[in-house]
């Protein structure tokens, strides 16, 4: 499993140099900023239980606070820098915000007021024209050192990989260990004498601010913003990453984040040859239904499942043979 | 004669804890049949597990001759089982009227008259009855939520801790409108309240961690010192 | 005054129209503790295939008994073969009623194409009367007295009826409901039928109201139909009405005055609610 990992990282970090192609450098670089969106929805939904419908917003948040200090300002790296921390802070006060206000009632509640408050932002970047320039949104120039495409597929994928273990540490830490209680059974962690609210805010907050930063990379990666960034489709491509590649898992989510990047972009392609390719999203929705009434815990779960079985298996064999 | 309800070595989990270990049962028809053993030992799971609530998941439940242990708990109440909860199960924004009136099944002149005998013996439901239930004192709930079990043709009422709660002066009362009950319907009943249980009871099952483990009349009951200060702890 | 006048039953109408897609939301949410982020989807689908039918037989009331129709069939299939195999699993249930809602509205433009498709009301519906110098618009009285009609009907259908008795027993104990002899699943199924029927006459009535249908619509009447039940308190039916009223007024009037603010003012309304009466502002649930 490990060899598997380092060689397709190996792999993914010589390609640039060994094969030209812009627009599979491009889709890489999605996938890698999709990656990190989909970890971060991860924390909420696989972690932790909680159900986000407007995860968009805090990577909307991102997208245009980058955009917005590049416009502004100079594209220089001090202004990059500012911009990140802008986005920290306002991702970090919000999901704070929603968290405290609805994380002790019912899971409802945060999928309900992160879906409305994510709407909030789509009339806010739509209206405040002197800010956004509304609905068609913006082109801006990035800090030269992002400019060249290869470097900043490096820098995705080092951030991509950073977050990864940043998360992985994360959940297997006793704070991620309690998260992972409160999903299991929220009233046994509580009576353990668990805070479970602050654990849950917790949650909340570090994967708001982790999906700004997936924002930002995309804003940068497009050097290009405009409302989008902050429509339902954006949640749901985090929904659908997580949910097919498997909740919980991490890996999960980057293998769902490629798969449908991925896919989007062939089944693009295929809208030429026939129309209903441009529906493509259709059919990730019914698989994403299957997947959510048969297969519940995605691709990873499911695989490790059943290579956990077979091992099982395999060594109540051996078991049998040594007592025979 | 076969028991109007048997059950036979059932075992019910409820989550991950296994609740019922083994519990067979024969209640005949015309008895009350009284289920005792300490808190926790599985008396509430047994009639829930009757009820289809918290389905078995070995042995099994008959009523009439027929296996009931994989139906839907609703039908399982059709086949003519009325159930009195631990906690009443009133309808607590409905008025008495109305709680009666989700479990009337058929409205004809036999419930009609059912339901002059149950208000008669509970005048003070019809006392409060645009009251809702949520309204009502301790007492009247459970009177209420047995006029409820009682009110369809039901060939068997399981009751569950009765005396619960209640004032000894309430208590009374309850178990006196139980035994009028008697010459009616064949009950099941679960009771810590020894007293209660040996003047009501005919039989008796002892249950101890899921397990049925002793049985026998109430009489023989009422003369084994021993079996009562060990299970029971009364002298 | 005029205006006054307008901006109120301009609210009012919207109101209904929410009060519509709400309803169903809320009582679906009271009895079987599912939120239905798809129901949206069904009000859209209401507007495509009610004014769909309305187009081919050149009659309006035909094509509000097919959107409702439509929304009847929707809500059986729904809760039969995607909300039942997964109830009592809340997290499985928000996802995959989310997905519905992504389905339903992309077969929505598989079918009727990706554009926006415009709508006007029948010759009868069309125009205004003018009262004391005040131009009423006939469309706006017709919406908000179907809307009250139907909050009418369900309530006596809650309050009167066997079937209502039920259900509202329902809201308050399931378990007992069924060791009283009813299968509460055929409640479940006939609850969700209504409250998709209505989300589906909502969608049909706001076609000619607004001049146009689109797919996205049905998410942007869900958002404010979200924020009404919080407000009516999850599962209050009456509640649902009030609050509904509340958001359209509050809208009508606040996307006159200080539009870009309309949607923010119900956003807070609904933080506050959150805050102080997570409950609702309308009495005890029930």
């Amino acid at each position: 499993m490990t060899a598997i990992v380092l060689i397709v990282a190996a792999f993914l970090l010589l390609l640039p140099f060994v094969y030209e192609s812009r627009n599979l450098l491009i889709l890489l670089t999605q996938v890698f900023v999709f990656s990190i969106f989909a970890m971060s929805y991860d924390l909420l939904l696989g972690f932790t239980g909680i159900v986000s419908f407007g995860h968009a917003m805090f990577f909307g948040i991102g997208a245009y606070s980058m955009g917005i200090f590049m416009k502004r300002f100079e594209p220089t790296l001090g202004y990059f820098l500012l911009a990140v921390l802008t986005t920290i802070v306002i991702t970090g006060f919000v999901s704070f915000l929603v968290g405290l206000l609805t994380l002790r009632l019912k899971s409802h509640f945060y999928a309900m007021l992160t879906l409305s408050l994510s709407g909030l932002f789509l009339v806010l970047a739509e209206k405040w024209r002197t800010l956004t320039y509304g609905n068609d949104g913006f082109t801006f120039r990035v800090p030269e050192l992002f400019i060249d495409r290869t470097n900043f597929y490096l820098l995705c994928m080092v951030v991509m990989v950073a977050v990864f273990l940043i998360l992985k540490r994360f959940t297997n830490s006793p704070l991620g260990r309690v998260l992972q209680a409160i999903r299991e059974n929220e009233q046994r962690t509580e009576s353990l004498g668990f805070h479970v609210l602050h654990y849950k805010i917790a949650a909340s907050v570090m994967s708001g601010v982790l999906a700004g930063i997936a924002g930002i990379l995309y804003a940068i990666s497009l050097r290009f913003v405009n409302t989008s960034v902050f429509a339902m489709d954006i949640t749901l491509d985090a929904l659908l990453m997580t949910i097919i590649g498997g909740v919980g898992t991490l890996v999960g989510a980057i293998i769902g984040a490629g798969l449908i990047e991925f896919a989007h972009h062939w089944l693009t392609e295929l809208a030429k040859e026939h129309w209903i390719f441009e529906r493509w999203i259709i059919f990730f929705g019914i698989i994403y239904i299957l997947v959510v009434m048969f297969f519940p815990r995605g691709i990873v779960g499911t695989l490790s499942s059943i290579s956990w079985k077979r091992k099982k298996q395999h060594s109540a064999k051996k078991e049998g043979k040594l007592a025979g | 004669m076969k028991g109007l309800l048997e059950l036979n070595d059932v075992e019910t989990f409820i989550g991950q804890y296994h609740i019922l270990q083994g519990i067979s049962i024969e209640v005949k028809k015309g008895e009350v049949t009284v289920l005792l053993g300490r808190n926790g030992a599985g008396k509430t799971t047994t009639l829930r597990t009757i009820m289809g609530l918290n389905p078995a998941s070995k042995g099994s439940v008959a009523f009439k001759g027929e296996p009931i242990h994989s139906l839907p708990t609703y039908t399982i109440a059709n086949k003519g089982i009325g159930y009195v909860p631990e906690d009443q199960g009133i309808f607590a924004g409905l008025t008495v009227e109305e709680n009666m009136k989700v479990a009337i099944q058929k409205e004809n002149e036999e419930t009609a008259k059912r339901m002059d005998w149950i208000l008669n013996l509970f005048p003070d439901l019809k006392k409060f009855w645009k009251k809702p239930g949520g309204l009502l004192s301790g007492g009247q709930k459970q009177m209420l939520s047995i006029a409820r079990a009682y009110i369809n043709e039901n060939e068997l009422l399981l009751i569950d801790e009765p005396s619960k709660g209640l004032a000894p002066i309430v208590v009374e009362k309850v178990m006196d409108s139980i035994l009028q009950m008697k010459d009616q319907t064949t009950i099941v009943l679960v009771e810590q309240n020894f007293m209660m249980a040996s003047t009501i009871g005919d039989c008796f099952y002892i249950i101890d961690d899921g397990r049925t483990i002793s049985h026998g009349t109430m009489k023989q009951l009422k003369e084994d010192e021993g079996m009562k200060r060990k299970y029971l702890g009364i002298a | 005054m005029d205006l006054i006048m307008n901006l109120t039953l301009n609210g009012l109408a919207t109101g209904m129209l929410i009060f519509l897609l709400a309803a169903g939301l809320t009582l679906i949410f009271g009895l079987m503790d599912v939120l239905n982020f798809a129901h949206g989807g069904l009000f859209a689908w209401g507007a495509y295939s009610g004014l769909w039918i309305y187009a081919k037989t050149d009659s309006f009331v035909i094509g509000i008994v097919g959107a409702i129709l439509t929304g009847f069939l929707l809500g059986i299939i729904i809760e039969r073969w995607i909300i039942k195999p997964v109830y009592g699993n809340h997290v499985q249930q928000i996802l995959i009623t989310l997905g519905l809602m992504l389905v339903l509205s992309e077969m929505l433009k598989v079918i009727w194409g990706p554009n926006q498709l415009t709508a006007s009301p029948p010759d009868y519906l069309k125009g205004s009367w003018e009262v004391g110098g005040v131009i009423i618009i006939k469309y706006r009285i017709f919406i908000i007295l179907v809307g009250f009609l139907i909050f009418a009907g369900v309530q006596f259908l809650l309050k009167k009826t066997k079937i209502g008795l039920v259900v509202r027993a329902g809201v308050m104990n399931k378990e007992m409901v069924q060791a009283l002899g009813i299968n509460i699943q055929k409640v479940f199924m006939f609850v969700f039928m209504i409250g998709a029927g209505m989300a589906a006459l909502g969608g049909v009535l706001l076609g000619p109201y607004s001049g146009v249908i689109h797919a996205g619509m049905g998410m942007e009447f869900a958002i404010l139909a979200f924020i009404v039940v919080v407000i009516g308190g999850m599962g209050n039916f009456k509640g649902s009405v009030l609050a509904a009223i509340l958001v359209g007024l509050s809208g009508s009037f606040m996307a006159y005055y200080v539009p870009d603010l309309s949607l923010a003012v119900n956003m807070l309304l609904m933080a506050i609610v959150l805050i102080i009466r997570p409950q609702g502002l309308f009495g005890a649930k029930g």
